[in-house]
Protein backbone atom coordinates (compact mmCIF):
# COMPACT_ATOMS: atom_id res chain seq x y z
CA UNK A 1 0.00 0.00 0.00
CA UNK A 2 1.44 3.82 -1.14
CA UNK A 3 0.90 6.55 1.40
CA UNK A 4 1.55 10.32 1.24
CA UNK A 5 2.08 9.69 5.39
CA UNK A 6 5.80 11.74 4.40
CA UNK A 7 4.17 14.50 1.94
CA UNK A 8 1.65 15.36 4.48
CA UNK A 9 4.51 15.08 7.89
CA UNK A 10 6.53 17.49 5.64
CA UNK A 11 4.15 20.07 4.93
CA UNK A 12 3.02 20.49 8.99
CA UNK A 13 7.00 20.66 9.29
CA UNK A 14 7.22 17.53 11.75
CA UNK A 15 9.37 15.18 12.50
CA UNK A 16 9.04 11.34 12.82
CA UNK A 17 9.06 11.72 16.48
CA UNK A 18 6.00 14.89 16.64
CA UNK A 19 3.99 12.43 14.32
CA UNK A 20 4.68 9.50 16.51
CA UNK A 21 3.76 11.65 19.41
CA UNK A 22 0.47 12.55 17.73
CA UNK A 23 -0.51 9.38 16.91
CA UNK A 24 0.36 7.61 19.88
CA UNK A 25 2.90 5.28 18.27
CA UNK A 26 6.35 4.69 18.11
CA UNK A 27 8.91 6.84 16.08
CA UNK A 28 9.90 3.50 14.03
CA UNK A 29 6.43 2.78 13.65
CA UNK A 30 5.63 6.09 11.73
CA UNK A 31 9.03 4.93 9.75
CA UNK A 32 8.01 1.80 8.56
CA UNK A 33 4.73 3.13 7.72
CA UNK A 34 6.17 6.01 5.56
CA UNK A 35 8.63 3.75 4.19
CA UNK A 36 6.01 1.36 3.05
CA UNK A 37 6.97 -1.84 5.38
CA UNK A 38 4.29 -1.82 7.70
CA UNK A 39 0.88 -1.03 6.66
CA UNK A 40 -0.98 0.59 9.74
CA UNK A 41 -4.44 -1.31 11.29
CA UNK A 42 -7.69 0.55 10.20
CA UNK A 43 -7.88 2.08 13.21
CA UNK A 44 -4.62 4.01 12.99
CA UNK A 45 -5.60 5.02 9.53
CA UNK A 46 -8.07 6.44 10.90
CA UNK A 47 -6.86 8.12 13.46
CA UNK A 48 -3.73 9.67 10.98
CA UNK A 49 -6.58 10.50 8.54
CA UNK A 50 -8.47 12.95 11.06
CA UNK A 51 -5.31 14.29 12.55
CA UNK A 52 -4.68 15.70 8.81
CA UNK A 53 -8.28 15.98 8.37
CA UNK A 54 -8.17 14.10 5.05
CA UNK A 55 -9.62 11.15 3.91
CA UNK A 56 -8.21 8.06 4.46
CA UNK A 57 -8.25 7.61 0.91
CA UNK A 58 -6.60 10.08 -0.28
CA UNK A 59 -3.60 9.43 1.89
CA UNK A 60 -3.46 5.67 1.45
CA UNK A 61 -3.85 4.34 -1.65
CA UNK A 62 -3.38 0.65 -2.76
CA UNK A 63 -0.64 -1.18 -4.34
CA UNK A 64 -0.20 -4.08 -6.72
CA UNK A 65 -0.79 -6.44 -3.85
CA UNK B 1 6.77 2.66 24.72
CA UNK B 2 8.41 5.67 25.32
CA UNK B 3 12.50 6.25 25.73
CA UNK B 4 12.00 6.92 29.57
CA UNK B 5 9.09 4.25 30.25
CA UNK B 6 11.75 1.59 28.47
CA UNK B 7 14.59 3.28 30.30
CA UNK B 8 12.94 2.14 33.47
CA UNK B 9 11.36 -1.26 32.40
CA UNK B 10 15.44 -1.50 31.64
CA UNK B 11 16.27 -0.89 35.12
CA UNK B 12 13.29 -2.73 36.58
CA UNK B 13 14.59 -5.82 34.44
CA UNK B 14 18.36 -5.09 35.40
CA UNK B 15 17.42 -5.39 39.13
CA UNK B 16 15.18 -8.03 39.07
CA UNK B 17 17.80 -10.17 37.30
CA UNK B 18 20.10 -9.29 40.10
CA UNK B 19 18.41 -10.49 42.68
CA UNK B 20 18.20 -13.58 41.04
CA UNK B 21 21.41 -14.22 40.63
CA UNK B 22 22.13 -13.11 44.22
CA UNK B 23 19.38 -15.75 45.29
CA UNK B 24 21.21 -18.65 43.58
CA UNK B 25 24.10 -17.35 44.79
CA UNK B 26 22.97 -17.55 48.26
CA UNK B 27 20.59 -20.05 48.25
CA UNK B 28 22.37 -22.87 46.43
CA UNK B 29 25.23 -24.02 48.94
CA UNK B 30 22.32 -24.23 51.45
CA UNK B 31 20.33 -26.36 49.67
CA UNK B 32 23.30 -29.14 49.33
CA UNK B 33 23.74 -28.43 53.10
CA UNK B 34 19.91 -28.69 54.17
CA UNK B 35 18.42 -32.42 54.52
CA UNK B 36 14.76 -31.11 55.05
CA UNK B 37 12.76 -31.60 51.91
CA UNK B 38 10.34 -28.72 52.19
CA UNK B 39 12.73 -26.09 53.05
CA UNK B 40 15.27 -27.45 49.72
CA UNK B 41 11.77 -26.27 47.19
CA UNK B 42 11.36 -23.25 49.03
CA UNK B 43 15.02 -22.79 48.37
CA UNK B 44 14.94 -23.71 44.91
CA UNK B 45 11.75 -22.11 44.06
CA UNK B 46 12.55 -18.62 45.46
CA UNK B 47 14.69 -17.41 42.39
CA UNK B 48 12.07 -18.64 40.30
CA UNK B 49 9.89 -15.49 42.05
CA UNK B 50 12.22 -12.14 40.42
CA UNK B 51 11.93 -14.45 37.01
CA UNK B 52 8.37 -14.58 37.23
CA UNK B 53 8.05 -10.65 38.23
CA UNK B 54 10.24 -10.07 34.79
CA UNK B 55 7.74 -12.04 32.66
CA UNK B 56 5.47 -9.41 34.09
CA UNK B 57 7.69 -6.73 33.22
CA UNK B 58 7.95 -8.10 29.46
CA UNK B 59 3.86 -8.86 29.31
CA UNK B 60 3.32 -5.24 30.27
CA UNK B 61 6.10 -4.30 27.67
CA UNK B 62 4.36 -5.71 25.27
CA UNK B 63 0.94 -4.52 25.90
CA UNK B 64 2.51 -0.89 26.11
CA UNK B 65 3.51 -1.32 22.83
CA UNK B 66 1.66 0.20 19.46
CA UNK B 67 0.20 -2.29 16.63
CA UNK B 68 3.67 -2.81 15.33
CA UNK B 69 6.15 -3.21 18.02
CA UNK B 70 3.06 -5.71 18.75
CA UNK B 71 3.24 -7.79 15.83
CA UNK B 72 6.82 -8.12 15.82
CA UNK B 73 6.89 -9.55 19.74
CA UNK B 74 4.38 -11.71 18.04
CA UNK B 75 5.86 -13.36 15.67
CA UNK B 76 9.38 -13.08 17.37
CA UNK B 77 7.73 -14.76 20.19
CA UNK B 78 6.20 -17.45 17.84
CA UNK B 79 9.53 -18.13 16.17
CA UNK B 80 11.15 -18.40 19.21
CA UNK B 81 9.31 -20.84 20.94
CA UNK B 82 8.67 -22.94 17.47
CA UNK B 83 12.85 -23.08 17.65
CA UNK B 84 12.86 -24.22 21.13
CA UNK B 85 10.06 -26.38 21.27
CA UNK B 86 11.64 -28.04 18.14
CA UNK B 87 15.26 -28.25 20.32
CA UNK B 88 13.32 -29.51 23.51
CA UNK B 89 11.32 -32.44 21.60
CA UNK B 90 14.64 -33.32 20.16
CA UNK B 91 16.03 -33.92 22.89
CA UNK B 92 13.60 -35.69 24.83
CA UNK B 93 13.63 -38.14 21.88
CA UNK B 94 17.37 -38.75 21.68
CA UNK B 95 17.16 -39.02 26.12
CA UNK B 96 14.33 -40.96 25.83
CA UNK B 97 16.09 -43.42 23.38
CA UNK B 98 19.35 -42.82 25.55
CA UNK B 99 21.05 -41.60 22.59
CA UNK B 100 21.99 -38.74 25.07
CA UNK B 101 21.92 -38.38 28.61
CA UNK B 102 20.20 -35.65 30.40
CA UNK B 103 18.69 -35.32 33.36
CA UNK B 104 15.85 -32.63 34.89
CA UNK B 105 19.00 -29.88 35.26
CA UNK B 106 18.45 -29.12 31.56
CA UNK B 107 14.94 -27.82 32.35
CA UNK B 108 16.72 -24.56 33.81
CA UNK B 109 17.79 -23.58 30.03
CA UNK B 110 14.78 -23.72 28.81
CA UNK B 111 13.53 -20.25 29.82
CA UNK B 112 17.34 -18.72 29.20
CA UNK B 113 17.40 -20.49 25.67
CA UNK B 114 13.97 -18.87 24.86
CA UNK B 115 14.91 -15.54 26.39
CA UNK B 116 17.88 -16.40 23.83
CA UNK B 117 16.16 -17.03 20.67
CA UNK B 118 13.32 -14.53 21.87
CA UNK B 119 15.99 -12.18 21.74
CA UNK B 120 17.29 -13.18 18.47
CA UNK B 121 14.25 -13.55 16.31
CA UNK B 122 13.21 -9.78 17.27
CA UNK B 123 16.20 -8.20 16.04
CA UNK B 124 16.07 -10.13 12.45
CA UNK B 125 12.26 -9.85 12.56
CA UNK B 126 12.19 -6.25 13.82
CA UNK B 127 14.88 -5.65 10.98
CA UNK B 128 12.18 -6.74 8.27
CA UNK B 129 10.95 -3.11 9.54
CA UNK B 130 13.47 -1.03 9.46
CA UNK B 131 14.99 -2.02 12.81
CA UNK B 132 12.51 -0.85 16.23
CA UNK B 133 15.16 -0.32 18.36
CA UNK B 134 14.62 -0.03 21.72
CA UNK B 135 11.48 1.63 21.67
Amino acid sequence: MKNRLRDLRDKHAWSQGDLAEQLDVSRQTVNAIETGKYDPSLPLAFRIAKLFRQPIESIFEPGKD
Amino acid sequence: MPRSAYSTYRRNVALLTAVYIALLLALWPLIKSTSVLALKAVFALLPVVPMIGVLWLIARRVMDSDELQQRVHLIALSAATGIISAITLAAGFLCATHVIDLDGDALIWVMPGLALAYGATRWIIGRRYGGLGCS
